[in-house]
């Protein structure tokens, strides 16, 4: 989407002043908010307009946490089908993902299922998930309640949080736990498998510049 | 059309079943037909294209912001010294117990000195619980770089751009261009390393000797940088001198010349330098790999790493260093002597040799310390009689082992356990064997039998073997060793020598499993340089033995140095009345040179005060010189490091030493 252009994202992206670079996605059925909630964090606008989502598009932004700075690259997937093997492609990368639903359409709910699948064929083992019901200021319209959507993420053994991109509830807080579970994520496989750094240099993934670990063979 | 629902529904993200491939293949329009019937239009292909730009963008940074992590964990790499198992690998200082405490790192197993390491605290698997581990500066900045790089989570390091200006690593072709002392010079990250070489150099008592010893290294940068004859002709002589294996004395100038240049050394972050140093030394210690340079020096230097240059350098420059670093050791005055050097003077004359070998050499050396076992190893034969269901386990011999006292000796004696596949000790009681006094190597030759253990236990059972200090004030732990019972048969012995590690769980629980029934004490000492003296807080005492009828004591602590050059007089503590763990926090001083200090001992006795009759003993410590382990290396600590509190539990001997 647009973007591009805008001057705060320019300088949040080109800003290297950061110590960790995670990358974030927020997948979900069409319509469910995905936009309109990063819109919200990275830029706390809203519209309430519906412009469908061209295939992805990221945002930038930098948070302060735990002493350490973590720019986040948040990627933001069209939920309509014709865009899946575009979105599929971005799944590789992300370490942490935002599966959303409505909780004012049934539909989008029984799809989650659905996105936990693909998050298993495509992404990595160890990314981490999210479920958030979107939309909770709509409470006229609601089919979803919070319990229903509560158990679903206990089913799935993932987080759960009912937001509102239009109110500004819980948008923040689901993106500083994500950030949180990653970082907690971190120090635990580093330091349950401290072999993972040392063998890593003889090189499962290899690097363009082979020559850049010639005295790994020291394992250290 | 039936096809085109049936797709819908089914689960698209699994393999088409044969009917649905042969009806795919039949409408000629592709595997993906199903998936999207509509191609993107080119005002959706522009903003999707427009996307993955931006994105580009910061990939491309990224990488090079991982490239500007990889080098900067290369380049302390680089300046590993890997002189061995008894020298920190970083600094390559050496331990001991006069000298910086060694620390095995958790990732590396490597030792390396205080100075050199950091110790973090991680998390237990998932639990609150935290345990601090050390690590030496090259795994905590390789930790470092995994989080920051996110190797973390793609369990390995993502594609990186190496910054373009510096050649990062030794074998680096020598055709890079130009000053790698200049791209050096101006990266941000700037090792603690060259810090405390800093300190070393002007700590250090024998600094002139210090000092020229690292000009060798200074007149290659000279030669480099401009070629200038003298230099070269300096250098031409040395080699000549060292042919000839004379005693040469440098002169005054040529020392202050290369204090000089120490200090642009350490400010100019040429810390390649200091990595040719040291490598430059081990090339020395190979045979026959000495090669003249003389004039052709300069010319090498202008075009080429460092590291390269270095590693084909002068024997006699290696010699020298080797010479210089032995006499920062000992502390002997500025005096320069060839005396070892006639050796390697014959092969050294031709200049110019091929580089190449020659620059492998040092990695091969590295290789070899990897294997080297860092607290030394045990020689262990098992055998199993199966018609006693008996384990017999043969103590053989130990082998450079870690010194525990002034002296460089130690006495160590062995404890073991079998540990079961559930990770716990099958027995309460560890088996003992008898401390062999005095010796770093000892011969045990003792069979100690574990009974009750069933032949399918083998299979996945570990012979757990840890080796202690024998000393009355607590035992320290020297190196421990697992074994895994599986090889082990009925028939025949085993027989295997294994590479002692460090502590973990299992030694700590054997250390545990001996008891001390007098109690321990915690000690702060502090070497006050402003009154000369030695501050001694007795803290606190716990499990002090119960001497009254009431089932406690009435504890107090008798200070004394001994022998005492200032005739200092006895301290004692209040008396901490009914209780068996007193909580004190009182201070004493002894008035005490720092070198008197070298050769008292301070004697701590804990006392039950009884109205009415003579007092009670209830335990003893001795804190000196003299002390082993744990106890030697507080004195030590305290007396390097003084102004600042050491603070230790010891234990407490049942005799009296003043007695």
């Amino acid at each position: 989407m647009a973007g591009g252009g805008d001057p705060k994202w320019q300088k949040d992206a080109a800003d290297q002043n950061f110590d960790y670079m995670f990358k974030l996605l927020i997948i979900g059925n069409s319509s469910v908010g995905k936009t309109s909630f990063l819109f919200r964090y990275a830029d706390d606008s809203f519209t309430s307009a519906f412009v469908s989502t061209v295939g992805i598009d990221f945002k930038v932004k930098t948070v302060f946490r735990h002493d350490k700075r973590v720019k986040l690259q948040i990627w933001d997937t069209a939920g309509q089908e014709r865009y899946r093997t575009i979105t599929t492609a971005y799944y590789r990368g992300a370490m942490g993902f935002i599966l959303m639903y409505d909780v004012t359409n049934e539909d989008s709910f029984n799809s989650v299922q659905d996105w936990v699948t693909q998050i298993k064929t495509y992404s990595w083992d160890n990314a981490q998930v999210i479920l958030v019901g979107n939309k909770c200021d709509m409470e006229d319209q609601r089919v979803i309640s919070f319990e229903r959507g509560r158990q679903l993420a206990d089913q799935l053994g993932v987080e759960f949080f009912e937001t509102s991109a239009k109110e500004n509830v819980n948008v923040k807080a689901v993106f500083e736990r994500l950030v949180d579970i990653i970082c907690d994520k971190m120090s635990e496989s580093l330091d349950a498998d401290p072999t993972l750094v040392g063998g890593s240099q003889k090189g499962q993934r290899l690097t363009d510049q082979p020559q850049g670990t010639p005295n790994a063979n020291c394992n250290c | 059309m039936d096809f085109a629902n049936r797709n819908n529904t089914a689960n698209k993200f699994v393999c088409p079943s044969d009917r649905q491939l042969a009806l795919r293949a039949k409408l000629k329009a592709g595997w993906s037909s199903s998936k999207t019937n509509e191609p993107l239009r080119p005002e959706e292909q522009e903003a999707i294209i427009s996307v993955i730009r931006r994105n580009e963008e910061i990939e491309t940074a990224e990488r090079q912001r991982v490239g500007r992590l990889v080098e900067r964990v290369e380049k302390i790499k680089l300046h590993a010294v890997e002189r061995g198992p008894n020298c920190c690998r970083l600094c390559g200082d050496t331990f001991g117990l006069l000298r910086p405490q060694r620390i095995i790192c958790e990732d590396c197993r490597k030792s390396v000195c205080t100075k050199c390491s950091v110790d973090i605290n991680i998390r237990y698997n998932n639990s609150e619980r935290t345990r601090e581990i050390w690590l030496c500066r090259i795994c905590s900045e390789t930790r470092e770089m995994w989080k920051k790089s996110g190797a973390w989570f793609f369990k390995g390091l993502p594609n990186y751009d190496m910054p373009r200006s510096a050649s990062a690593t030794p074998m680096a072709t020598p055709t890079g261009g130009g000053r790698a002392v200049q791209s050096c010079h101006g990266t941000p990250t700037r090792g603690a390393r060259i810090k405390k070489l800093t300190i070393r150099v002007n700590d250090s008592s024998s600094s002139s000797s210090n000092a020229s010893g690292q000009s060798e290294g200074e007149d290659e940068l000279d030669g480099a940088s401009s070629a200038k004859g003298n230099t070269s002709r300096e250098t031409a002589a040395a080699v000549a001198s060292a042919a000839a294996a004379s005693r040469l004395q440098r002169d005054e100038s040529f020392r202050l010349r290369a204090y000089g240049s120490i200090r642009s050394f350490i400010d100019g972050g040429e810390r390649k330098l200091s990595n040719s140093f040291f490598f430059g030394r081990q090339q020395g210690q190979g045979p026959g790999q000495g090669q003249g340079q003389g004039q052709g020096q300069g010319h090498l230097l202008a075009g080429q790493d460092y590291d390269n240059v270095s590693m084909s350098n002068v024997s006699t420059v290696a010699q020298l260093r080797r010479e210089s670093s032995f006499l920062r050791r000992s502390s002997v005055s500025s005096s320069w002597s060839f005396s070892d050097s006639s050796g390697s003077g014959n092969s050294a004359t031709q200049s110019q040799q091929q580089q190449c070998p020659t620059s492998q050499h040092p990695h091969q050396q590295q290789q070899q310390h990897c294997r080297d076992p860092l607290l030394g190893w045990l020689e262990i034969a098992i055998s199993y009689r199966e018609s006693f269901h008996s384990l017999d386990c043969t103590m053989v011999r130990a082998r450079d082992l870690p010194a525990m006292d002034a002296a460089g000796l130690a006495d160590p004696y062995c404890k073991l356990n079998i540990i079961t596949p559930e990770a716990h000790t099958k027995y309460t009681r560890w088996q003992r064997t008898k401390t062999v006094h005095k010796t770093r190597n000892p011969d045990f030759n003792e069979t100690l039998q574990f009974v009750g253990v069933e032949p399918e236990e083998l299979g996945n059972s570990l012979l757990y073997v840890a080796l202690f200090d024998d000393d009355k004030y607590g035992h320290d732990f020297l190196g421990a060793a697992k074994v895994c019972l599986s090889t082990v048969h009925s028939t025949s012995q085993y027989r295997i020598s294994v590479p002692l590690g460090v502590e973990d769980q299992y030694s700590n629980e054997a250390e545990m499993s001996q008891s001390w029934p007098n109690g321990k004490m915690l000690i702060s000492l502090c070497y006050n340089t402003k009154r000369r003296a030695l501050v001694v807080n007795v803290k606190q005492c716990i499990n002090l033995l119960a001497m009254d009828n009431n089932g406690s004591s009435d504890p107090f602590v008798k200070l004394q140095l001994k022998p005492d050059a200032h005739k200092n007089k006895k301290h004692k503590t209040s008396v901490k009345w009914r209780t068996l763990n007193p909580i004190y926090n009182e201070e004493f001083y002894f008035e005490a040179s720092p070198h008197d200090l070298n050769k008292e001992m301070l004697i701590l006795t804990v006392w039950d005060k009884d109205l009415g009759k003579s007092n009670d003993f209830l335990g003893s410590l001795q804190l000196g010189a003299q002390s082993k382990g744990d106890r030697l290396q507080q004195w030590l600590d305290c007396i390097r490091l003084p102004d600042h509190f050491h603070e230790k539990w010891h234990c407490l001997a049942p005799d009296n030493p003043t007695h």
